[in-house]
C-alpha cells in the first residue's frame, strides 16, 4: 500500500461534520491560547524557582505571587489544550493516531509528567514558611515536569511531519514494532522556538502585573518597579534570544519545502521583529507599556502559530494530504449547538472573570456588575431547558423515552 | 488499521479501564459537589451560620485538587488512553460529535474560571454575588454531564443513529434518559461522601456534625436513586446486551453486578450512620468507604463495557475496531465483507515485507499480524496473562492445533461476545499457523 493511500484510508468513514476551514481557524485559535499560557506557566515556573532562591523580599514575594498563579495556569493551559486535541483529531487524524500509538507510552508519560509538575505547583504554592517561603525543591520538580510534557508533545507533534519515515520507524524486517516505548523525531530548534518564548511572555506578564497593580495601596512602587523591570528586561533579552532560535529552526527545515517565502511565516516574523521595537522602546517605563506590548505579544504568538499551522499544511502537502479534501458530510443542528454556547459562554465566563479582576485591581467589591452576573445566571438554565427540551422531542419521536 | 499498540499480559484495554474508572470519582464529584455547596452555603446566609463557611472553604480546595488536578489529568488521559488502544473508535465519536465534545468543552472553560473565582472570593465580596457563582459553576458543571453522557450512551445503544448517522438521533438513544438519571444520582452519593471527608476535617463538633448528617442525607438518597436508576437502565438495554449480561451470556458480568450492589449497599449503610449518628464519619472511614464506593463503580463500569460486546460502538464497530455495518445517512459501508473477499493483509500499511512471502515464515508473520489487530484488543498473548489469555483459552477448550484453530476462527461467528473473523481462507490460515505457535 502506498503512504498517500494509506493516509485517505486511515481517514474516519464518516468524514468531517463541518468545513475543515472552520475547524483548522478554531484549532489555531484555540492552540494560540494554549500556548500562551503555557508559556506563561513555564515562564512563571522558572521566576517562581529563581526568585525563591534569590532570597530577598520583594523577589520572595513575587515568588509567592507567581506560586499561586502557576497552580491556575496548569489548569487552564490544561483545558485550553483540550480543544486543539480536538480539532486536530478532526482535520488531521491519520497523522495524530499514527503518532501516538507508535509512541504509547510517550503519551501516557506525558500525562504523567503533567501531574508531577501540577502536584508540585500546589505543593509549592500550598506549603508556605511564614520566614523562609516553600521549599524550592518543589518548584524546581513542577518545572522539570513542565519541561518533560513540553518535550514529549512536541516529539509527538514532529512525528506527524515525516509520514514518510514511519515505515523505517516501526517496521523492522519481519516483524512490527508494537511495544510503543519508541519517540522517534525531535528537533531542537522547534522545541527551543516553543520554549524561549515562555521567558518573553512571562517578562510581558510581569510587565501586566506591574501596571495591574498600581492602585492598590498595599503594593508598594518600589516592588512593582522591581516587577516591572524584570519583566521588560527578560522580555526584551528573551524576544532577542528568540530572532536567533526561529532563524535556526528556518534553517534547519528541509529545504524542499520552500516554506522561507510563506506569506503566513513572513507575517509572524514580520511581527515578531515589531514586538521586539515596542521592547526596546519600553524599557524606561514598563507599567506605561504593559499594555502595547501584550498585544503585541498576542498578534505576534497568533501569526506565529498560523505560521505553524502552514508549515503542516505544507509538510503534509508533500505526500499528497490536504484538510480540504475531506469527506464532507456538514451536521448544521450541532455546529450550531457549538457556535450557540460558545457565544453564551463567553458572557457567562465574562462575569467572574470581571468580578475578580474587579477585586484584585481595587482591593474591594464596590461597583458589582449584578445585572451581567443575573444574565450569566440565567443562561446556563435556559440551555438547559432548550436542549431537555429538544431531548423530550427527539426522544418522543424515536421512541427512546420510555 | 493504525499500527498496534502492544502491552503484554495485560492488553490496552485494562489501561482504559483503569484511567477510565478512576476518573469516575473526580469527574462526579465535579459535577456533583457545588450543588451540595451551594446547598450549604444558603443554609449558611438564611440560618446565619458563619461556621458553615469554613466548611465551603475546605470542601472547594479539595475539589480544586481532586477534580481540577487530578480530574482534568485522568479525563484528557481517557482521551490519550482511548487514542492509543482505539484510534479507529476514538475517531469515528469525533468525526460524529466534535460538536458536542466542544460544547462541553465551553463548559470546562466555564467551570475553571467559575472555580477559582468563587474559591478565592470566599468572604470578600457580595454574599449574594458568590452564591451566585457558585450556582453557575454548579450548572456548568452538570451540563458537561448531560453532554458527556450522551456521547457515552451512544456507545452502547446507537439507536436510529445507525440509519441516519444524526447527531441527536445517536445523542437522545435509548438508554440516554436512564443513564443521566444514574449519574445524577451517583454525584450525589459521591459528593455527599466527599462532604464527609471535608467536614471530618473541621474543628468544632458541632459545625462537623450538623455538615455530616445533612452530607448523609445527600448520600443516602443519592445512593439509593443510583441503584433505582440502575434497574431503569438494564431494563432499557439493547437485548443483545441483556443476553450477555444477564443470561447465559458471559456469566462474569453478573457477578460484576453482584460487587457492584454489595458496594452500593455498604455505602448506603455508611451513609444512614451518618444521618443517625453523625458523630461517628469521617474523613478516615469516609476515604475508606471511597474505596469501597470505588469497587462499585469499577464493576459497573466493567459491566457497561461488558454488554457491550462484539462491539465498541454497538451495532456499528467491534471491538477490534473494524466497521460492523453500513450507515447509510453517512455513506459509511461495512468493512466485514470486503475484508473477508480481498483479505485482511490489504487493510494494513504497515506490513514487514516477510508477511508478503508464501513461505512458512512468512504465514507466520502475516498470521500475527492479523492476530494482532483481530484479537489483539480484548485478549493478551502470553500464557501467564493477567487479562483473557489467548493460549491459555485455547488450551482450556483443547484447541491448540493449527487444524483446530482455524475451524475454531470460523466459529467465531457463532459466539455473542466475539466479532466474526475478517478475512480469507488464506488469512485463517495464517492466523491459525501463528495462534498455534503461541500455544506451544
Ligand atoms: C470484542 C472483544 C474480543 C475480540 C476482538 C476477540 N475476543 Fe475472544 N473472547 C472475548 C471475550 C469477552 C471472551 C470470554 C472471556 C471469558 O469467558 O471470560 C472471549 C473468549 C475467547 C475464547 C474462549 C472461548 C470459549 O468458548 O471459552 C477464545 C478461544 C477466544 N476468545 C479467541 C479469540 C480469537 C482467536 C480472537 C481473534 C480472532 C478473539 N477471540 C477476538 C472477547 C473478544
Ligand atoms: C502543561 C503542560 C504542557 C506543556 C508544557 C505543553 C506544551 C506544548 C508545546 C511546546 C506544544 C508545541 C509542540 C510543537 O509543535 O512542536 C504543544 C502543542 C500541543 N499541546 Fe500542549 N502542553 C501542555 C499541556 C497540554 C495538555 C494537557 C494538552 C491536552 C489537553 C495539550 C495539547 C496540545 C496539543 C493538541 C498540541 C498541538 C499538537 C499538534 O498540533 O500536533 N497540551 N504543547
Amino acid at each position: 500500500m502506498e503512504l498517500s493511500q494509506y493516509l485517505s484510508m486511515m481517514r474516519d468513514p464518516a468524514g468531517v461534520p463541518f468545513y475543515p476551514i472552520v475547524f483548522q481557524v478554531l484549532m489555531v485559535l484555540t492552540f494560540c491560547l494554549h500556548i500562551l499560557v503555557v508559556n506563561i506557566v513555564v515562564g512563571g515556573s522558572f521566576l517562581a524557582l529563581w526568585m525563591r532562591l534569590k532570597g530577598t523580599a520583594e523577589s520572595l514575594r513575587l515568588s509567592a505571587a507567581l506560586a499561586r498563579s502557576n497552580t491556575v495556569g496548569v489548569s487552564v493551559a490544561m483545558v485550553l489544550g483540550v480543544a486543539p486535541l480536538l480539532f486536530v483529531q478532526v482535520i488531521y487524524d491519520p497523522f495524530w493516531y499514527t503518532a501516538n500509538t507508535m509512541s504509547a507510552y510517550w503519551a501516557l508519560g506525558f500525562l504523567l509528567a503533567i501531574a508531577v509538575a501540577f502536584t508540585c505547583a500546589y505543593i509549592f504554592y500550598l506549603k508556605k514558611d511564614k520566614e523562609k517561603g516553600s521549599n524550592p525543591v518543589w518548584a524546581a520538580l513542577s518545572l522539570a515536569g513542565l519541561l518533560v510534557s513540553a518535550f514529549i508533545i512536541h516529539g509527538l507533534s514532529v512525528e506527524q511531519l515525516y509520514p514518510q519515515k514511519w515505515k523505517d520507524w516501526i517496521v523492522a524486517g519481519d516483524s512490527v514494532i508494537t511495544h510503543g516505548k519508541g519517540l522517534y523525531l525531535i528537533e531542537p530548534a522547534r522545541l527551543l522556538h516553543f520554549i524561549v518564548p515562555s521567558f518573553a511572555v512571562t517578562g510581558v506578564y510581569l510587565m501586566l502585573y506591574a501596571w495591574f497593580f498600581k492602585e492598590r495601596k498595599d503594593y508598594q512602587p518600589s516592588y512593582l518597579r522591581f516587577v516591572g523591570e524584570l519583566g521588560a528586561k527578560l522580555a526584551l533579552y528573551f524576544t532577542v534570544a528568540q530572532v536567533v532560535v526561529g532563524f535556526w529552526w528556518l534553517l534547519t527545515l528541509p529545504h524542499d519545502l520552500f516554506f522561507l517565502s510563506n506569506p503566513f511565516l513572513l507575517l509572524g516574523a514580520g511581527a515578531g521583529l515589531g514586538l521586539l521595537g515596542l521592547l526596546m522602546t519600553s524599557q524606561k517605563d514598563p507599567s506605561e507599556n504593559a499594555i502595547k506590548c501584550a498585544i503585541g505579544v498576542l498578534v505576534t504568538v497568533f501569526l506565529m502559530s498560523y505560521a505553524r499551522e502552514a508549515l503542516r499544511m505544507v509538510y503534509v502537502a508533500k505526500v499528497g494530504y490536504s484538510i480540504f479534501d475531506y469527506k464532507l458530510a456538514v451536521d448544521w443542528g450541532s455546529a450550531v449547538l457549538f457556535f450557540g454556547t460558545f457565544i453564551g459562554g463567553l458572557v457567562v465566563m465574562a462575569y467572574p472573570v470581571l468580578v475578580a479582576v474587579n477585586l484584585a485591581r481595587n482591593g474591594s467589591d464596590k461597583n458589582h456588575p449584578h445585572g451581567l452576573g443575573r444574565l450569566a445566571a440565567a443562561l446556563p438554565v435556559l440551555w438547559f431547558v432548550l436542549v431537555a427540551g429538544l431531548g423530550i422531542i427527539i426522544s418522543l419521536k424515536n421512541g427512546t423515552l420510555f | 488499521m493504525y499500527p498496534f499498540w502492544e502491552v503484554p499480559g495485560f492488553t490496552s484495554a485494562l489501561f482504559i479501564a483503569l484511567i477510565a474508572s478512576f476518573h469516575i470519582l473526580p469527574s462526579h464529584l465535579a459535577t456533583g459537589a457545588f450543588w451540595f455547596n451551594v446547598f450549604i452555603e444558603q443554609k449558611a446566609l438564611k440560618e446565619n451560620r458563619p461556621d458553615f463557611l469554613e466548611f465551603i472553604r475546605k470542601y472547594t480546595l479539595l475539589i480544586l485538587i481532586f477534580c481540577f488536578v487530578y480530574g482534568s489529568i485522568t479525563g484528557v488521559g481517557i482521551w490519550f488512553s482511548a487514542t492509543i488502544a482505539s484510534p479507529r473508535s476514538l475517531s469515528s465519536l469525533i468525526h460524529n460529535y466534535v460538536w458536542g465534545w466542544a460544547t462541553e468543552w465551553v463548559f470546562f472553560v466555564i467551570e475553571i474560571v467559575a472555580i477559582y473565582v468563587y474559591y478565592y472570593t470566599l468572604g470578600k465580596i457580595d454574599v449574594k454575588a458568590h452564591l451566585r457563582i457558585g450556582w453557575i459553576y454548579a450548572w456548568a458543571a452538570w451540563i458537561s454531564m448531560i453532554i458527556i453522557t450522551g456521547i457515552l450512551a451512544f456507545m452502547l445503544s446507537g439507536g436510529k443513529w445507525l440509519v441516519t448517522g444524526g447527531f441527536f438521533d445517536g445523542f437522545f438513544n435509548d438508554t440516554y434518559w436512564p443513564q443521566l438519571f444514574l449519574r445524577t444520582a451517583l454525584m450525589c452519593g459521591i459528593a455527599g461522601m466527599y462532604a464527609i471527608i471535608a467536614a471530618g476535617r473541621l474543628e468544632k463538633p458541632e459545625t462537623r456534625e450538623a455538615i455530616v448528617r445533612l452530607a448523609s442525607v445527600w448520600g443516602a438518597i443519592g445512593t439509593l436513586l443510583t441503584v433505582l436508576m440502575s434497574v431503569w437502565f438494564v431494563v432499557k438495554m439493547p437485548q443483545a446486551a441483556k443476553d450477555l449480561g444477564l443470561g447465559a451470556g458471559l456469566p462474569y458480568l453478573k457477578h460484576l453486578l453482584y460487587v457492584a450492589a454489595g458496594g452500593f449497599g455498604a455505602v448506603f449503610l455508611y451513609f444512614l450512620l451518618g444521618i443517625s449518628v453523625p458523630k461517628v464519619p469521617g474523613t478516615y472511614s469516609g476515604i475508606l468507604m471511597i474505596a469501597v464506593l470505588f469497587a462499585g463503580i469499577f464493576a459497573t463500569e466493567g459491566f457497561r463495557e461488558g454488554v457491550r460486546r462484539p462491539y465498541i460502538i454497538n451495532g456499528y464497530m467491534y471491538g477490534n475496531q473494524i466497521v460492523a455495518s453500513d450507515v447509510p445517512g453517512k455513506g459509511i459501508k461495512a468493512e466485514l465483507a470486503s475484508m473477508k473477499e480481498n483479505g485482511f493483509l490489504s487493510s494494513l500499511y504497515f506490513l514487514p515485507d516477510e508477511a508478503k512471502k508464501s513461505s512458512d515464515a512468512g504465514r507466520l508473520a502475516a498470521g500475527r499480524m492479523i492476530a494482532l489487530h483481530q484479537c489483539g484488543n480484548c485478549h493478551s498473548f502470553e500464557k501467564n496473562a493477567r487479562l483473557r489469555s489467548l493460549p491459555v483459552f485455547l488450551d482450556r477448550i483443547g484447541m491448540t492445533a493449527e487444524e483446530d484453530i482455524a475451524v475454531f476462527l470460523d466459529a467465531l461467528e457463532g459466539y455473542a461476545y466475539m466479532p466474526p473473523f475478517a478475512g480469507t481462507d488464506d488469512d485463517k490460515q495464517a492466523a491459525a499457523a501463528w495462534l498455534a505457535s503461541i500455544c506451544k
